[in-house]
């Protein structure tokens, strides 16, 4: 449904230049900062470009970063992974079952989505840290996957909803049992609706800031509390702090541009159908 | 009432087993959330104030210290003006570019547009928080600059630091932050087969382009909406690390939302039962906010 | 095809979260019982052997803190060669994300061996929940009582015993000032409110580009520090201390009224755009000329010289105010031993070197702050503004009150206090502020929280 009227192209050029504006701005900021000294950097001229680009500040913030870049990197996507497989069990069961059991956990579920961390943090400092699983990675695995996987289920659950029960049907018949069923029919269909779902899930797993504070220890900090650290208290130097983040940024982009095309995918075969 | 005929236990039982795989991951989860909501509201009962655990029964103390302060007040004031500002503009501009791109745009701005849009959902408040504390300081922030500098410096405004609008501009930064995925939500939903066609008819018939947005597209992508907005109201409601980076609920406590005071009530006042009221209280607008949602998703689900 | 998909996403998933937690388990060597541990710190007489480890908390992650930190361990394995020191340092400006990670921790029965807190109502809150020992031995053996000052002892000494020991001191109510511009207009710095209003008004009408005062109360605490300075000059020290044990009835009290009303006349000097500032970009705006003077504590010093400016040079330093009589703010970084520590052994070890010169000289040179210890020569100091300061400690070691940091309020009341201070320079209404504070005393039960404390 393309347009050859003018005055809409005239529209589309306009907004697409303010847009440009507004999202090209901020990098050129964060970029210029990056390449900074930090007595420039207190001169807080933000948008004047500095002449002697400081590109060792990349060298030193890879160095203070790398390894919660790691801990960032399993923790996203054993969450990730975790979350989409059990998502996906649960919502297909969601999707098929019509007892009032379901109709009771469905409620349950949606409440889940809307819950935030704080809702569940004293509780949940005090349990990962008496049984200690707050000191590897497996507490904030764990914790993340707490609000993810309901969330998974429902993603999971409307695409399945949209697939038809002929299929199953069809294998039904020929003896396959619910998991083989799931398994080898329902789930090669869905890989994109599990593109999507992962997606959602590492973008807020790879962000998330509260939890990942609260519960970090030197074997497991996340690149978001290394971003906070390494601007420390002293000395605001945010240099090395935009260096860093344009590091980090670098996996969670990687992983939407790649998984992007799928994303689109799972939602052309009909996930968010009306 | 028996409509269905009685099914045997072991009928039953080889249907529990099967659907165990299936529901086990996800009951345990429940469970753990839910067992923990309850201790959370207990704690919010309890008297533990500082550091150590302390379950002695305090009953309401809390919650009526709570109510007393301004600062709740405020906290509460502003969470509304984040759920209706930060969820309501950002669905329609969403909608409108989205709308735009697909009836106007030539191929490369369209995937030049998305890419532009979309990049800060990969990255996180801590960042995108900092980078726009500068844009918004008054006197050499990158906003103010640029206005002075093309002869506009009587719009340059104070931004954050004005107790009374502070907010807005902290919601401007998430509307930002959240636009392109709200873009490519409904996007992704404009395209179905039956909506395209229906949108080729309706140009036939000659119908305006607004028209078709309102009455052919609009009516056809609610569940994309729905889902677009149930995810901002999430994102909205939990909202902390922009007013943490940014204004830290300054001016005074003027920014400041429920999920920021609960940290600092549990963990820099360390009025920890205090915290859990907090909690509570985000967890039961939380519920307000879910009801409506569930009773829509509820019918579509088991219809 | 298709069928081979799932089962190998399984397998992925289980090694992926196999892998996660392996490498993250097997350092973790399990931390003995907490009860066995309890009855090695209580029964000193036979010490089990235990691996010269130490287990640190603290928040001097970056900037010249981070150099700071270096030179204090450095100090210690100097004394203590073979010691293995793990560390978790957690950034935020006066360990604000610190508390965060400790609390986590410390309330699940994981403590590590010392961590850094301030005096006053933080030190308070670890005592109150059984988290530290007491220390008095450890005192007695050094004599530290005798060698710091006393209301440094008295900051950290809760219930009549002594929990932690001191390495610095930082000074809250100093006012740094261009020197240059003071200078050029012929200006004295002022050490009393009417002197600052003086001053202020004639920056204002020589440059009216510049702020005369600069301030940043996005931490909140630093519009505390300017309302001090005030508040301490128009009732006096006892008043002060006061004040902050909740014993004056702040609605009407009119000190304390004269004090904000004095506060308000002053918001006009002040830089207007405060509230998205931090402390190290308030001081920032003296250096790039924005705005004058500034009111900060000790550590101010080391962000000017990171600056390029010299102290006695390109800035200086006055304590404000000194009306009724020169008292100076304070708060120490204080390290202690952590009830059921893993490594009691190594731990007293190191609290004998936080003790003494050999750490507190490096230490406090790099971080900023003064020396704990009295006896200390300071011409150590390397800039003036600090010889002058320990000198006046050293001989007035009475004129010392715990600041905002350290706290005689309890932190619950403190946190909630900052915020209206500074609500009330973004926004003055002094009637309001009154009601707040005197709310704020009442529920935050500061008068029975902060009754430990006592000054002189």
């Amino acid at each position: 449904m393309r347009t050859r009227d003018l005055s809409t192209k005239l529209i589309v050029l306009l907004v697409t230049l303010v847009l440009t504006g507004v999202y090209v701005l901020p990098i050129y900021v964060m970029v210029v900062t990056s390449l900074k000294t930090p007595v420039e950097i207190s001169q807080r001229a933000y948008l004047i470009p500095t002449r002697n680009l400081q590109f060792q500040n990349y060298a030193e913030a890879f160095r203070l970063v790398y390894p919660s870049l790691i801990n960032s990197s399993i923790i996203s996507f054993a969450v990730t992974l975790l979350a989409a497989f059990f998502g996906g069990l649960g919502g297909y069961y969601l999707s098929r079952s019509r007892s009032p059991f379901v109709r009771v956990l469905f409620i349950l579920v949606g409440v889940a989505l809307y819950l935030p961390y704080q809702v569940i943090l004293i509780p949940l400092v005090q349990f990962m840290a008496k049984t200690r699983m707050a000191l590897t990675h497996m507490g904030l695995i764990l914790s993340y996957l707490i609000l993810n996987v309901p969330l998974a289920s429902v993603l999971m659950g409307t695409f399945f909803l949209s697939i038809p029960r002929e299929l199953e049907e069809a294998a039904q018949v020929d003896g396959a049992n619910r998991l083989q069923l799931f398994f080898r029919v329902v789930s090669p269909i869905s890989l994109p609706a599990y593109a999507s779902t992962a997606i959602i899930v590492f973008t807020q797993v790879w962000n998330e800031f509260l939890l990942a504070l609260t519960l970090s220890t030197p074997r497991t900090t996340t690149i978001q509390v290394k971003l906070a650290e390494v601007k420390g208290s002293f000395v605001a130097l945010y240099n090395i702090q935009m260096a860093s983040a344009l590091i980090g940024v670098l996996i969670p982009l990687a992983f939407f541009l790649f998984l992007g095309r799928y994303f689109i995918r799972g939602v052309l075969a009909g996930a968010l159908k009306g | 009432m028996n409509r269905k005929p009685r099914r045997s236990f072991r009928q039953r039982l080889s249907e529990v087993l099967e659907s165990l795989p299936f529901l086990a991951p996800l009951l345990v989860f429940l469970v753990i959330l839910y067992g923990m909501l309850g201790w959370t509201l207990y704690v919010s009962m309890a008297n533990w104030v500082g550091t150590a655990p302390n379950y002695e029964f305090a009953g309401l103390k809390w919650y009526q210290m709570m109510f007393r302060l301004d600062r709740f007040r405020v906290d509460m004031n502003n969470n509304v003006k984040w759920l209706a500002i930060g969820v309501l503009p950002t669905v329609a501009l969403a909608l409108f570019l989205a709308y735009m791109l697909e009836i106007g745009s030539v191929k490369r701005i369209e995937g030049y547009v998305r890419t532009l849009i979309l990049y800060p959902v990969a990255m996180s408040f801590v960042v995108t928080g900092t980078i726009w504390s500068w844009m918004y300081q008054p006197d050499k922030g990158v906003l103010n600059t640029i206005l002075r500098a093309v002869g506009l410096s009587e719009l340059a405004g104070r931004y954050t630091t004005n107790p009374a609008t502070a907010t807005y501009w902290l919601i401007l930064i998430f509307v930002w932050q959240y636009l392109g995925f709200a873009v490519i939500i409904l996007q992704s939903s404009f395209r179905t087969t039956e909506l395209q066609e229906m949108v080729e008819a309706a140009i036939v018939d000659g119908a305006s382009k607004l028209r078709i947005l309102f009455s052919v597209i609009v009516p056809n992508i609610r569940g994309g909406i729905l889902i677009l907005v149930s995810l901002l109201l999430i994102s909205a409601l939990k909202v902390f690390d922009i007013v943490y980076v940014v204004t830290f609920g300054g001016p005074g406590y003027s920014t400041d939302v429920l999920a920021l005071f609960m940290f600092i009530a549990t963990f820099q006042q360390h009025l920890v039962a205090l915290g859990a009221g907090l909690g509570m209280i985000i967890f039961l607008m939380a519920l307000v906010i879910v009801i409506p949602y569930t009773i829509y998703a509820f019918r579509k689900w088991f219809e | 095809m298709k069928r081979v998909v799932l089962p190998v996403l399984l397998l992925l998933v289980l090694s992926l979260v196999l892998s996660a937690c392996g490498p993250a388990q097997t350092p973790t060597a399990p931390p003995p019982v907490v009860t066995v541990v309890r009855e090695q710190v209580v029964v000193t007489a036979t010490p089990a052997p235990e691996p010269k480890k130490l287990e640190i908390f603290h928040w001097w992650t970056a900037g010249g803190e981070r150099e700071a930190a270096d030179a204090m361990f450095k100090a210690f394995k100097d004394k203590v060669p073979d010691v293995e020191i793990v560390e978790n340092p957690v950034a935020g400006g006066g360990g604000v994300s610190h508390r965060v990670v400790l609390q986590a921790r410390l309330s699940a029965g994981l403590p590590p061996d010392t961590w850094q807190t301030l005096g006053g109502a933080e030190l308070k809150s670890y005592v109150d929940g059984g988290f530290l020992e007491p220390l008095d031995d450890l005192w007695a053996e050094l004599n530290y009582a005798a060698v710091i000052p006393g209301p440094l002892a008295k900051a950290v000494t809760i219930n009549g015993h002594p929990y932690v020991v001191p390495l610095n001191m930082h000074i809250q109510n100093i006012l740094y000032y261009n020197k240059a511009l003071f200078d050029e207009l012929g200006l004295q710095p002022p050490t009393n409110y009417d002197e600052l209003i003086a001053v202020a008004e004639a920056i204002k009408a020589a440059k009216p580009e510049m702020s005369p005062l600069a301030l940043g109360t996005k931490e909140k605490w630093e519009a505390a520090f300017v309302f001090d300075s005030i508040l301490l000059e128009v009732g006096g020290p006892a008043h002060y201390v006061q004040v902050y044990k909740g014993e004056v009835d702040v609605k009407n009290d009119p000190a304390y009224k004269e004090a904000l009303q004095k506060l308000e006349a002053l918001v006009p000097y002040i830089y207007p755009y405060h509230a998205g500032l931090t402390w190290d970009e308030s001081c920032g705006l003296v250096v790039s000329g924005d705005a004058a003077m500034v009111l900060m504590g000790t550590w101010a010093i080391g962000y000017f010289q990171s600056r390029g400016w010299t102290p006695g040079k390109e800035f200086s330093a006055v304590t404000f105010p000194q009306k009724p009589e020169r008292i100076l703010l304070f708060h120490p970084d204080t390290y202690g031993l952590a009830k059921g520590a893993p490594h009691p052994q190594t731990t007293m070890e190191w609290l004998k070197v936080v003790a003494s010169p050999e750490l507190q000289i490096p230490t406090d040179v790099t971080q900023g702050g003064l020396f704990a210890r009295i006896d200390i020569d300071p011409a150590n100091f390397p800039d003036p503004i600090r010889q002058e300061l320990q000198t006046y400690v050293r001989n007035n070691p009475d004129k010392l009150i715990l600041d905002q940091h350290g706290s005689i309020a309890p932190f619950s009341f403190t946190q909630a206090y900052w915020d209206v201070i500074a609500a009330f320079i973004a926004q003055p209404n002094v009637d309001g502020t009154l009601s707040s504070v005197a709310d704020l005393l009442t529920t935050y039960n500061v008068k029975a929280e902060a009754a430990w404390y006592q000054w002189p």
